[in-house]
């Protein structure tokens, strides 16, 4: 790591910071996942080198991205926050609008022309965090109230939620709401107000669910997945196999059988089984992991953030990165109903890839930024700023 | 945990709930790559692996001289793969359903509704569950190999074939129930075909490889390739013109007196090889689904019928064989009842009056209360014993199979009459098989004999892997008691019942016989078994021939053997004798001498 510019300790060059081992992690990650991604799609259409540039290409722009944003000054971006989320905003109608958005399989996610193509929501869940934080950072104190505190915010991140899940795409809308309301449980809003409306939310989520013979029967087949193996299930079945097949130790790589037509997104939402059939147990352990570890070092790393704006920030990016990881590999390891979501770090897809790279800029930046407390001050510098 | 902005508590719970999902998952994987992985591995495998057959060829049926009696015959059956069909391909179609003989309309009509299926499935494939894809679209069932040659030729990506082979039996209809038949599914059901199916049918090979999800072979993972190999050919005794000959013999009999069924059996007596055997009604094995029931029975030996007449060559050779009498003792055949054990037992009614007969007149002139006399002379215990050593009463050992044992049951079951009526043949049920082969035991020197059918094993490059030996079963009578009873049985064709048999200069040795049938119980007058059974030369017995005719409906007369049967018998003996060669024999005086001089 480099010192950051505005450091308050002396500079150190050989230190284990929490974001560095979060670097590394994701480095693993990163690794792992191209390698296994390569295998994955060697039976895909367009053979294994298109998914591997195609990947490599979004490698690297999410590392320049995420380089933008980890030399930025967030607090200066942070005047941007609203034009940010109205961009999203907007990005999330348009994208609702037949010709202008691009629909795959019956959903309607992605901007875009020829074959560059963006999915919307991702970025909308990064502008989410950024505005909710910058919102719940300026109305700290008056966070008790039910308006500024609960009704506002509330329908913001709803907002958000009820465009994701027009398009549809109900995980990606699923984690969105979850994110938007875990900030504000983090933030301070009332337990009063939030319980009872994500107990509507979930309500309102399941009946639109149960209006919806397709999501209905992804649901209905999870629960008995070895007797739907034949149809609504096959998709998680074959995953399921794949882990059987790999066992401790794996069949080793490029040498997995379940990319051959029998798991279908084997090289996107499905990457996990790939991994697990090649790389077994081990593997998927480690993976599971170094996700745990870049959730302890962001937890470890979030203490020192300077303001709510920021600590909520971190947080949010910190959530997104893990709560996404937990729904692909719950609902890869058949825990979870099927929907699309794919891994961070590994899963092949630009958008997300982008998303992850300005995720870990993020925490870079904050990583840079933030004091270094001495550890004599830390608890009066912390009870500072915590009033 | 956490110190900072939230509350301590509130951060705990949001990190503790992270913590926990994750732990979750990893645990759930645990379960997936270990503890449930052989239960599912049972799925992998399945979906998996892929076993392709390589069928084996059927081995031949031979006679003994080679003839080809079933044969597999190689086909293709013609099809396409409608995902590999490509559009450049269909101006090809119509030269295809040229080569195939069939209606271009058809042919793309077939292409094409296997296609839209295809599409269909490519369409839906968001749900693989509904992607029954279809990869195989019949387009005919049998093309030969070289039409097949030039379909290739034609190149159309995705028409291809899978070879398979059928049975084909070139004779046709000679000696159907021997070869039996294999059926649609390749199942042999009957005669040789079934019983010898361990021989025929070879081993299939196959080729052990994976598929993938579309069930395309991944060639790559091959992990073992074993060549089928083909059926051993069978040799059977039988000859071709032999059962031509007796075919042929059958067709007139059954013209001439369409009977229930009729028998022909031509055997080597001394190596009990069949070398003709077969029924009338008859079918052909390469129809065999149009045959009825009854053309499917082997009536040889699935059939059984009380033998008659022929049966008293077991009282005459066994009261020779006990030295109880000789040709000359003389009984009185006009008696009607008998005392015996102290009972007085009514004798069986002779077809014409007798006087006092020697017993080789009883023999030749068929002498029912003579044939009496002779069993009551040994009781029953020793005439059963003689009868069973006959072969009646069990199993000949028919390599073929499908056997019934007849009747014959033990003197304890006997009524007061049976030792009257069974030395005439009566009381006593038999198949033509067991018949046959006990006249061929006189012929044989004494010797029952196994029949034989299978002369020898041969594997696909012909070499010979197996041969049978004559098999001997019994020593049913001294070889000079066979030889003695072969001479009396010579004069029921020079001057008793079967003269019509007689052909001058060959020694035929036969016996007719003639049973009332048994119909619901009871013996009726005008439905007859008509048999003769013999061999010749009777010195040196080469060929044993047996007919029998059940329920030969002759117009204004009684269907009996020397009326039915014997002059059959003649035709056929006159052309085997011509056909192998056979010399005539003059009368040897060393055989009177042992007319004369009775059994030592």
């Amino acid at each position: 790591m480099e010192s950051s510019p505005s450091a308050v300790v002396p500079r150190r060059t050989l230190s284990i910071t929490p974001a560095s081992v979060i670097l590394v992690c994701v480095a693993a990650l990163l690794a792992i996942g191209l390698a296994v991604l390569f295998s994955a799609s060697s039976t895909a259409k367009g053979g294994p080198y298109a998914y591997l540039y195609k990947q490599l290409i979004f490698l690297g722009l999410a590392l320049g991205a995420g380089w933008m944003v980890a030399r930025a000054d967030l607090e200066q971006l942070r005047k941007f926050s609203w034009l940010c989320a109205g961009v999203a905003l907007l990005a999330l109608v348009l994208v609702l609008i037949p010709h202008i958005g691009i629909t795959v399989k019956g959903s309607r996610r992605w901007l875009g022309l020829g074959s560059a193509r963006l999915q919307v929501s991702e970025f909308a869940k990064l502008a989410l965090v950024f505005s909710l934080a910058h919102y719940l950072a300026l109305n700290q104190s008056r966070l008790h109230e039910f308006v500024r505190g609960f009704v506002l915010p509330a329908a913001w991140v709803g907002g958000f939620a009820v465009l994701i899940l027009a398009e549809p795409d109900f995980g990606t809308a699923l984690l969105t709401g979850g994110l938007g309301m875990i900030l504000l449980f983090l933030a301070g809003a009332r337990l009063r107000f939030l319980l009872p409306s994500i107990a509507v939310a979930l309500t309102g989520f399941t009946v639109l669910v149960l209006h919806n013979p397709n999501r209905l029967r992804r649901i209905t087949s999870f629960l008995d997945v070895e007797a739907h193996r034949g149809d609504g299930a096959y998709q998680l079945w074959q995953a399921i196999l794949a882990f059987a097949a790999g066992g401790t130790g794996g069949v080793g790589l490029g040498n997995g059988r379940q990319q051959n037509s029998f798991l279908p997104e084997a090289h996107t939402d499905f990457i996990f089984a790939i991994l697990g059939e090649e790389l077994g147990l081990w593997f998927t352990l480690l993976v599971v992991a170094l996700f745990i570890t870049i959730f302890v070092a962001g937890l470890m790393h979030v203490r020192r953030a300077p303001n709510l704006f920021q600590f909520l920030l971190v947080t949010g990016c910190l959530l997104l990165v893990c709560l996404q990881a937990i729904i692909n590999l719950g609902v890869v390891t058949g825990m979870l109903p099927t929907k699309g979501m794919s891994l961070p770090f590994i899963s092949a897809g630009g958008s997300n890839l982008l998303l992850m790279g300005l995720l870990v800029g993020i925490i870079i930046n904050t990583s840079r930024a933030w004091a270094r407390p001495r550890p004599l001050l830390r608890k009066r510098a912390l009870t500072e700023v915590t009033g | 945990m956490s110190k900072g902005f939230a509350s301590n508590r509130r951060m705990l719970l949001v990190a503790s709930g992270v913590l926990a999902c994750f732990g979750l998952v990893a645990l759930r994987l645990v379960f997936l790559h270990v503890i449930d992985r052989d239960d599912l591995l049972k799925y992998v495998e399945k979906a998996r692996r892929q076993l392709v057959v390589e069928h084996a060829r059927r081995g031949t049926i031979l006679d003994a001289h080679g003839n080809v009696l079933a044969t597999s015959r190689s086909f293709v059956v013609l099809g396409a793969d409608p995902e590999m069909l490509r559009r450049e391909d269909e101006p090809k179609w119509s030269e295809l359903a040229r080569l195939l003989d069939l209606p271009p309309a058809q042919v793309t009509a077939l292409l094409r509704r296997g296609q839209t299926a295809s599409r269909f499935a490519l369409a839906t494939a968001g749900e693989p569950a509904k992607a029954k894809r279809l990869r195989w679209v019949k387009l005919t069932d049998e093309v030969e190999e070289s039409v097949y040659d030039r379909v290739l030729a034609l190149g159309i990506r995705g028409v291809y074939g899978q070879r398979d082979y059928k049975r084909v039996y070139p004779a046709g209809q000679l000696a159907a129930h021997l070869l039996g038949y294999v059926n649609r599914e390749g199942t042999p059901v009957s005669g040789a075909e079934h019983s010898l199916d361990l021989y025929l049918k070879g081993q299939d090979g196959w080729i052990e490889s994976e598929k993938d999800g579309a069930r395309r072979e991944l060639a790559q993972f091959r992990s073992r390739e074993v060549a089928a190999q083909d059926g051993n050919d069978v040799v059977l005794t039988i000859d071709s013109v032999v059962q031509h000959i007796i075919e042929d013999e059958l067709k007139l009999l059954a013209a001439k007196y369409s009977p229930h069924f009729a028998t022909i059996i031509v055997s080597d007596p001394r190596t009990g090889a069949i070398l003709g055997l077969a029924n009338y009604p008859s079918f052909d094995p390469n129809h065999f689904n149009q045959a009825t029931l009854d053309a499917l029975r082997d009536n040889a030996v699935s059939d059984i019928v009380e033998p008659g007449s022929t049966f008293k060559i077991v009282a005459a050779g066994a009261a020779l064989d006990q030295g109880l009498v000789t040709p000359q003792t003389m009984f009185d055949c006009g008696k009607t009842v008998i005392n015996y054990k102290g009972r007085d037992r009514k004798l069986p009614k002779e077809d014409e009056p007798f006087g006092m007969l020697s017993v080789a007149d009883i023999v030749a002139h068929s002498s029912n209360r003579g044939a009496a006399q002779l069993a009551m002379l040994m009781g029953e215990d020793k005439f059963y014993a003689y009868a069973r050593a006959y072969g009646f009463g069990q199993s000949t050992r028919f390599p073929l199979g499908g056997e019934v044992r007849g009747i014959l049951e033990p003197p304890a079951k006997w009524d007061g009459l049976t030792i009257t009526r069974m030395p005439m043949g009566h009381a006593i049920a038999a198949t033509p098989l067991q018949i046959h082969f006990a006249m061929s035991a006189v012929a044989n020197g004494g010797a029952l004999l196994r029949p034989e059918i299978i002369k020898e094993i041969r594997d696909s490059s012909g070499a010979v892997v197996r041969t049978f030996a004559p098999e001997k079963r019994t020593q049913v009578l001294k070889p000079s008691t066979a030889a003695l009873l072969a001479q009396l049985l010579t004069r029921v064709v020079t001057e008793g019942t079967g003269k019509v048999a007689e052909i001058p200069g060959f020694e035929v040795a036969g016996k007719t016989g003639t049973t009332q049938k048994l119909v619901d119980g009871k013996y009726v007058n005008n439905r007859h078994v008509a048999s003769f059974v013999g061999f010749f030369p009777a010195s040196r017995p080469q060929l044993v021939l047996s007919v029998i005719v059940d329920d030969a409906k002759v117009p204004g007369g009684s269907a009996y053997g020397r009326v039915v049967s014997a002059p059959a018998f003649k035709h056929i003996a006159e052309q085997l004798i011509q056909y192998y060669d056979i010399q005539p024999v003059r009368p040897a005086a060393p055989r009177f001498f042992a007319l004369n001089g009775g059994a030592p």
